[in-house]
């Protein structure tokens, strides 16, 4: 009894196909639906938000850069000033201590020279 | 494969261990792994293969060919935004055979009746074959609707998709021996409405 009633089941259940037109609105909805989420992601992957927030980070590094490029060649430009003024110093300390010298030897020489002039005293 | 033999192979996913039929014919892992790649061709293939299945059920267990079709379309476009997450064919019918069974309960739960039409659109078999009284086949069908709508997700699965009690109380996240009892239960109810066909005799005229 039971059996029969199954066989019957299964008979009265059989699986029916929907509507040609349906099967084919459906398979275009789905893949309209899958086309417009993988545009989605794609254009996910552009965002304007992101692309901003990189732009913005490169030039502030940039600007980073270049200030510290800036800091350091006009840090060199001093040193080098400053050691343009030493040498300028050392070089006229050195003129001055030969006029010295020069002087001290004219002077030294003046002194000797009225014993010299003075034969057979 | 009838409702009462053993089930095709086991398949893991989902930390859960299922024995499902086999996969629907003329579509393969192969396919819907291009369809999960977004290929149209693979993507018809797969709603082909698996519209009629979901299409029954929805039919059966809402009642009419507008309800149906609407949650046909639902599943499928559910489906399409979870294709990622469907790791075979096998997998597939598991998770059509789910969302359309649950989302059919649901429906039914929010609309106290639904009016339902003779289903006389769904005498469109599948083949020429005969399969019996198609009286008695719509008078099952219409019995089946006065019953609770997981009763009749557990019937529908049972004979429609020839799912054994085990795989019925995994798609519908029942117990065992709930799905077993909803068994006993409808198909005494069904036959208690179901009248038994007159054998029929060939009176002939003798002079």
């Amino acid at each position: 009894m039971n059996e029969k009633l199954e066989s019957r089941l299964r008979a009265a259940l059989r699986p029916v196909a929907p509507r040609d037109e349906f099967t084919r609105d459906l398979i275009a909805r789905v893949a309209a639906d899958r086309r417009s989420s993988f545009d989605a992601r794609s254009a996910h992957g552009r965002r304007p938000r992101a692309r901003g927030w990189w732009l913005s980070a490169g030039m502030a590094a940039s600007l980073l850069v270049a200030a510290g490029i800036q800091h350091r060649l006009q840090e060199r430009h001093e040193r080098e000033r400053g050691l343009e003024a030493r040498r300028e110093v050392i070089e006229a300390l050195r003129v001055t201590s030969q006029k010295l010298n020069l002087v001290y030897e004219v002077i030294k020489n003046q002194s000797s020279s009225p014993a010299d002039d003075k034969p057979g005293v | 494969m009838t409702g009462g033999e053993a089930l095709a192979y086991p398949v893991r996913f989902a930390g859960d261990t299922l024995t499902l039929n086999e996969a629907a014919p003329g579509f393969s892992d192969e396919q819907l792994g291009k369809a999960r790649a977004g290929e149209a061709a693979a993507l018809a293939s797969l709603i082909q293969a698996h519209q009629r299945s979901v299409y029954s059920l929805a039919l059966r267990m809402l009642g009419t060919r507008d309800l149906a079709e609407d949650l046909t379309q639902d599943v499928f476009m559910q489906l399409s935004s979870n294709l990622k997450s469907i790791e075979s064919n096998t997998h597939l019918k598991f998770w059509l055979r789910k969302v359309t069974s649950h989302r059919a309960i649901d429906q039914l739960r929010r609309r106290a009746r639904i009016e339902t039409m003779p289903l006389d659109e769904e005498i469109t078999p599948s083949s020429t074959v005969d399969h019996g009284d198609p009286l008695l086949q719509r008078h099952l069908r219409l019995l089946l609707l006065n019953l609770s709508p997981p009763a009749r997700a557990v019937l529908l699965l049972r004979y429609q998709e020839d799912l054994d009690p085990i795989d019925i109380a995994k798609t519908l996240d029942m117990p065992i021996n709930t799905v077993k009892s909803h068994l006993k239960r409808s198909l005494e109810i069904l036959r208690q409405e179901t009248p038994n066909p007159a054998p029929v005799r060939c009176e002939g005229k003798s002079t």
